[in-house]
């Protein structure tokens, strides 16, 4: 492989490299703005600049290619004077309101300006000002903040595959705005602001909510649906602030999807069933958990039994289920359900061409390789059983008594005779398999909200009421 | 939907067609066309335009308001563009345009209620050895002083 020298450190590289990627395996941070891995290059910015052996000018290390023998030096006068120079530029019309800023904490500008920048400010004239614009209910605006680095429109053009940010005239009457400014359409907004370098594209669901720096993150896999996007919970004090994508070039590169972003709403929703219940005449009441148990344990004890195992949850209790099944008794039936109209792999697909796919729940490919089937038309049994992480569609159940093991909404929870409240996947670990099959791990981010108990939990119980009741 | 553009507009463009790369080169050439056709740039002509070269609107809209030349809002009879870029700034650029706005009694980017006068800045027209210069309509008027302005649009004036 050809090898450069970075900061006198040699480095390989391959054909095609910059000197933003090559100097990072050197372990060397060039500060950038406009380049973007996942993007287009057009080197705008100017924050990139490196000094290269015989070139003349300094160069922008985003759009120039790494090649054999290449001298690059990152850290000299002439670098540093370029990079406070396009700092100085950067900040002339930018309202430094860091303080009440969203992004504060986890902004490029804050921290290149730090690193890069001059501590004393030349410009005394008038910054000019924009009224905030709303454009739609996932982002908001800030166009005061903005540095024109122009992610926003190639992230619109070249991924989302709608080009609806644009930049409006031109020079310091810039606007990057979309047109008329209409409300943004794509379904993959929450990007805009994730990719944002300033407090300009703020998130609406999280803005003013919590400052960057105290959120507790945790690494997981999106459940929204079978594609198994990598994502960071960010939470403080047991409750979930935001999701964001984190890279991974395989499966979602830099991305994710609105629905995905925000489906870890109804984990925390007011509605959720958190205690355990069971019908009473005048409808759902809370009960104790041995109680609910013990009818639970009483009612698969005879007559046609199916438990109803939703995609969603994860492959460890999906096989634990199934192998509590045959411990209770035998004949129990295992169905498998999800999505509508998706019960099979084979039947699975890109919904969108960009990320989302037609399985909504995550580990529809886990459940089918440990060999469950699926569920055919409706659920008919004297007693049907329910387990659910949150996401399955739940199918028309027809039995004389059924319950709901997992988490529920009050107006899910009423088709059923009781309810045994579970993790969401916030709260619980376990691996899930994507549509490509690529196994990955979700973890626990949040304690779980009431009483809620896990999968093995609830099964444990089964099993232990089951043989003391057989004792007695 | 019903074009607005005329078909000796499509019929340009197929001239122009062979002449550049590709059909997104076509799109400055397209915007004069249009706009000599209608006077102005409405949204509805730009989505035209876009549709005929084939890219979204917001990439029409970049162009066209990227460019001083294109009208995005309607011109009156007479469009005074007055320089006001370094040398022309020097040159007393600035006098010029507060006694435009006085005398047509609009200010900077608007049309007179008659529809005879619009006032715009223009950033540089490539005729410094000449500041202050104003174009007026398709014409340049070089060296101009506040005399020369008052001149000019008097006769615009008369020559209604």
């Amino acid at each position: 492989m050809p090898k450069c020298l970075i900061d006198g450190k040699e480095v390989e590289f391959s054909p095609g490299e910059n000197l933003v990627k090559v100097a990072k395996r050197a372990g060397v941070e060039i500060p950038v703005f406009c380049y973007h891995p996942g993007l287009s290059v057009v080197a705008q910015c100017r924050m990139c600049y490196v000094e290269v052996e015989k070139m003349p000018k300094l160069q922008t290390a985003c759009s120039t290619m790494a090649a054999e023998g290449m001298v690059v030096k990152t850290q000299s006068e002439a670098v540093k004077k370029g990079r406070q120079g396009t700092m100085e530029f950067l900040l002339l019309n930018h309202p430094l309101d860091c303080p009440i800023c969203d992004k504060a904490g986890e902004c490029d500008l804050q921290d290149n300006s730090f690193g890069h920048g001059s501590a004393n400010m030349r410009h005394s004239e008038e910054r000019r000002t924009y009224v905030d614009v709303d454009m739609g209910p996932v982002i908001q605006k800030n166009m005061n903040r903005c540095i024109h680095c122009t992610r926003c429109i190639r992230f619109g053009d070249e991924v989302a595959g709608i080009h609806e940010m644009v930049a409006i005239k031109r020079g310091n009457n810039i606007d990057i705005t979309t047109i008329d400014g209409k409300q943004l359409k794509t379904e993959y907004a929450g990007n805009y602001s994730d990719i944002c370098p300033t407090g300009s594209l703020t998130l609406k669901d999280f803005r003013f909510k919590k400052r960057a720096w105290m959120l507790k993150k945790t690494e997981t896999v999106c459940e929204g649906c079978s594609k198994g996007c990598n994502m960071e919970i960010q939470h403080e004090g047991n409750v979930v602030y935001r999701c964001v994508p984190r890279e991974n070039l395989e499966i979602n590169k830099h991305w994710m999807c609105d629905e995905g972003r925000f489906n870890y709403r109804y984990t925390q929703d007011e509605s959720r069933i958190v205690d355990p219940t069971l019908r009473a005449p005048d409808g759902h009441k809370s009960a104790a958990w041995q109680d609910v148990v013990a009818t639970l344990e009483s009612k698969i004890r005879g007559g046609e039994v199916l438990f109803l195992l939703g995609t969603d949850l994860t492959n460890e209790e999906l096989s634990a289920i199934r192998e509590a099944a045959s411990t209770l008794r035998t004949g129990i039936k295992i169905r498998t359900f999800g999505t509508l109209g998706v019960t099979k792999t084979s039947e699975d697909g890109s919904a969108d061409n960009i990320l989302k796919m037609k399985s909504k729940t995550s580990n529809l490919n886990g459940a089918e390789k440990l060999g469950l089937e699926p569920l055919a038309g409706d659920a008919k049994a004297d007693t049907v059983i329910v387990f659910r992480g949150g996401r399955a569609a739940l199918p028309r159940v027809e039995a004389k008594w059924s319950a709901g093991v997992g988490v529920f909404n009050r107006e899910e929870a009423s088709g059923f005779d009781s309810v045994l409240p579970g993790l969401a996947f916030t709260e619980k670990e376990g691996t899930v398999v994507n549509h490509a099959g690529i196994g990955q791990r979700i973890s626990r981010a949040v304690r779980p909200k009431g009483t809620c108990k896990s999968v093995p939990e609830v099964l444990m119980s089964l099993l232990n009421t089951k043989s003391k009741a057989g004792q007695a | 939907m019903e074009k607005l553009l005329s078909q000796k507009f499509y019929q340009a463009m197929n001239e122009l067609e062979p002449r550049y790369p590709n059909k997104k080169a076509l799109i400055l050439p397209a915007l004069h066309q249009a706009q000599a056709e209608c006077g102005w740039l409405p949204p509805e002509v730009l989505a035209e335009v876009a549709a005929y070269i084939g890219v979204h609107e917001a990439q029409i809209r970049e162009v066209a308001s990227f460019y001083t030349m294109y009208n995005l809002k309607p011109v009156g009879k007479n469009h005074l563009r007055i320089c006001t870029n370094v040398a022309c700034c020097l040159r007393g650029a600035d006098d010029l345009m507060s006694y435009a706005e006085r005398k047509l009694g609009i200010a900077c980017g608007e049309t007179t209620p008659d529809g005879m006068f619009t006032l715009s800045e223009e950033e540089c027209l490539g005729a410094c050895t000449t500041a202050p210069v104003m174009m007026a309509n398709d014409d340049y008027v070089e060296n101009l002083d506040i005399n020369g302005l008052n001149d000019w649009i008097e006769r615009a004036k008369n020559d209604r």
